[in-house]
């Protein structure tokens, strides 16, 4: 394996329509973001930054690269850390879970459902169940804050655990504002199911790409499960798929080795590990009208809610099992070494990998975030609803390509209005 | 009050603390935010009484885009370590850039690409810094507070141990744990010695830090402080890096 590239995670873009007699005959997807050079600059340094830069690579799922970087260091290091503090990376990861899916269902993909411009017009028009949705938010907030210090790239991750445990009330405080939130996300849900949901739907022959939990519905490891039933070693993750680059794009792409298109995320572990929801989540979720194989990607904002739901559940189970005396951080020593670590993003599977030398430094980095690998299915969806659709309205074609980018939840989408439409007109050629 | 909110080179963690103070800023009658991407498709690219900008300039294009909305601002406040310092970006100025642009094989990406990640005041003038990596949703809010009123925002130039003080936390350099808590800017509430770590500088120094005071301090205890820094502040504040390679350690 080589260092490869590190592709860019959010930011800005345009979308490239190709016109003839003002019919959409093309559209590519330009993601321009600067290039930020994370695999570089980790090279040479120390393993012990790795939760602290690679947080910097997003704000608002920090954790989720902390949790697939320690897991690599720990492969590396060949640590094994205790149930109990996995159980405290879970209750951590979930607080981000619950966090970032909140800032995308609410202030990123809400407002296309009801044409509005922002969160901040919804918080005008229905101040009560805005207020409950910041309240949900601020509750996976508070999960972070607890355990990790702070939200944004939390502080107290290290190899073989924490750098400090919370106090059992401090955690057990955590349970009325979770109560809470499970009910305000059943009244959300509520509100959801009144609204239209457009037709965005995948190919038939997409695959879903998700890591494979026992006991759980999958987030902090497992196996990379494909649709098509096979599974894979964290390890193995090069073997089957691959990243490319095209020149207008600083993000990379990613397929199958054999060209498939594949897509990672929620609506992919929805569809692949239903079964491993909690009871209560599966009914919500068919009473709620989605369940497996589910093909529209705008009910991926149902699908989030469901997987906040699931994330309050489980984080209440976990609470209640805390107990700070049973934790110990796993002891260490440094060896050389190759690692992966892979864990679930709110937006999808993150893959890492290191080569650390004797004296614990890094040779080698390769990061794969979930945005990337769901480049090639997000400019697919794009070409199949907007080509030979009549460019009468910019504004509303514009609306509609960037309803279907929100789908995905890239961290591109944190830059809701990235899709600028640059016509190249092929009369004028 | 007509506001901008704008982003460049970073990780739109900064921005968050908008987003986390979405219900407050929605009650207050004179303050329209007008540009923000990141929270609103309809948005007003004129003129503005307080720009916000999260992340350092480091393509051609960025030290265009920053020109123009200093044109554009009665005030700038430069927010987060990118904007203040050139943040994780900036480790690349201390390498040689064409190692660092081998994470691409296709050169047409990079070529625009500055060979340093710039903080925003080396290319305009800035008004104000909100120091942090992130910075603190607490004080984005008191600075907002303090301007809505007409006062003076508060001044952290003063060191991470006073919150530590504050916070009755045993010192870490007493028990012997590198920490960079006594010539760092205050802001985060003492977070990291709080929970068992040495500060690793994501506020960047404060202006009047004893630097040498500190390195002999290290030199006492038969810390490599050149580790440390490569291995802790660097990857936040170009600035510290600057500042402390001055002393020729």
């Amino acid at each position: 394996m080589e260092a490869k590239p590190l592709t860019r995670v959010e930011g800005e873009g345009t979308l490239k329509l190709i016109l003839k007699d003002d019919l959409v005959q093309d559209v590519v997807l330009n993601i321009f973001e600067p290039p930020r050079f994370f695999e570089s600059i980790l090279k040479g340094k120390r393993f012990e930054v790795i939760p602290d830069i690679t947080a910097r690579i997003c704000g608002i799922c920090p954790v989720a690269y902390q949790m697939s970087g320690i897991q690599a260091v720990e492969s590396v290091f060949n640590v094994k850390v205790s149930k109990e503090v996995e159980d405290l990376r879970r209750l951590f990861y979930y607080g981000e879970w619950i966090h970032s899916h909140a800032i995308h269902v609410f202030f990123m993909h809400l407002p296309d459902f009801l044409g509005l411009s922002s969160f901040f017009e919804f918080l005008k028009l229905n101040p009560d169940l805005s207020k409950k949705a910041l309240f949900i938010k601020q509750t996976g907030r508070k999960i972070l804050e607890v355990i990790g210090g702070r939200d944004v790239h939390p502080v107290t991750v290290c190899v073989g655990g924490f750098t400090h445990f919370p106090k059992d009330e401090e955690i057990k405080s955590l349970i009325p504002s979770l109560e809470k939130s499970y009910d305000y996300s059943l009244e959300i849900l509520d509100f959801l199911s009144t609204l239209n949901f457009p037709q965005h739907l995948l190919p038939e022959d997409i695959l879903f790409v998700s890591l494979k939990e026992e006991d759980h519905y999958p987030i902090l490891k497992g196996k990379i499960y494909l649709s098509t039933g096979v599974g894979l070693d964290k390890d193995e993750f090069l073997k089957y798929f691959y990243e490319f680059e095209k020149p207008h794009s600083t993000a990379k792409y990613s397929k199958t080795k054999d060209g498939k298109t594949y897509i990672v995320g929620p609506i992919a572990r929805f569809n692949n590990s239903f079964d491993n929801l909690t009871e209560n989540s599966k009914k919500i979720a068919l009473k709620y009208g989605v369940k497996p194989v589910e093909r529209n990607m705008s009910k991926t904002i149902i699908v989030r809610v469901i997987e906040i739901l699931d994330s309050i559940e489980r984080s209440i189970e976990l609470i209640n099992l805390y107990q700070k005396n049973s934790l110990k951080n796993e002891k260490y020593e440094v060896s050389e070494g190759e690692g992966t670590g892979v864990s679930e993003a709110p937006r999808g599977i993150l893959w890492h990998y290191y080569k650390i030398n004797s004296n614990g430094l890094i040779e080698k980095a390769n990061i794969i975030p979930p945005t990337s690998q769901n480049q090639s299915v997000m400019e697919e969806l794009l070409r199949k609803n907007l080509t030979n659709k009549e460019l009468k309205d910019e504004s509303t074609l514009i609306s509609y390509g960037e309803y279907i980018v929100r789908d995905f939840d890239p961290c591109i989408s944190c830059a809701t209005h990235f899709l600028k439409i640059d016509k190249l007109n092929l009369d004028n050629r | 009050m007509r506001v901008g909110i704008f982003k460049f080179s970073s990780c739109d963690g900064c921005q968050l603390s908008f987003i986390n103070l979405s219900g407050e800023l929605a009650e207050l009658e004179n303050f329209s935010i007008d540009y923000f991407l990141e929270g609103q498709s309809v948005n007003n690219y004129e003129y503005f009484d307080f720009s916000f900008v999260e992340g350092s300039v480091s393509t051609t294009e960025e030290i265009e885009r920053i020109k123009d909305i200093r044109e554009r601002s009665k005030v700038l406040v430069g927010i987060g370590a990118c904007a203040v310092s050139g943040g994780v970006q900036s480790i690349r100025n201390f390498r040689n850039i064409d190692d660092i642009k081998t994470v691409y094989n296709t050169v047409d990406i990079t070529k625009n690409v500055l060979e340093n990640a710039l903080p925003i005041s080396q290319v305009v003038k800035v008004d104000f810094e909100i120091r942090g990596c992130p910075v603190s949703t607490d004080v984005v809010k008191d600075f907002i507070n303090s301007i809505l009123i007409g006062k003076s925002p508060h001044n952290y130039n003063y060191p991470v141990c006073l919150e530590c003080k504050r916070r009755g936390n045993i010192c870490l350099l007493v028990l012997n744990k590198p920490c960079l808590g006594p010539i760092t800017t205050a802001g985060c509430n003492a977070l990291c010695p709080s929970v068992n770590r040495g500060c690793y500088g994501c506020f960047g120094p404060y202006k009047d830090a004893n630097i040498e005071a500190f390195y002999n301090l290290f030199k006492e205890k038969g810390w490599g402080i050149r580790d440390f820094i490569e291995n802790s502040l660097n990857p936040y504040n170009h600035l510290f890096v600057e500042k402390l390679w001055k002393q020729n350690l």
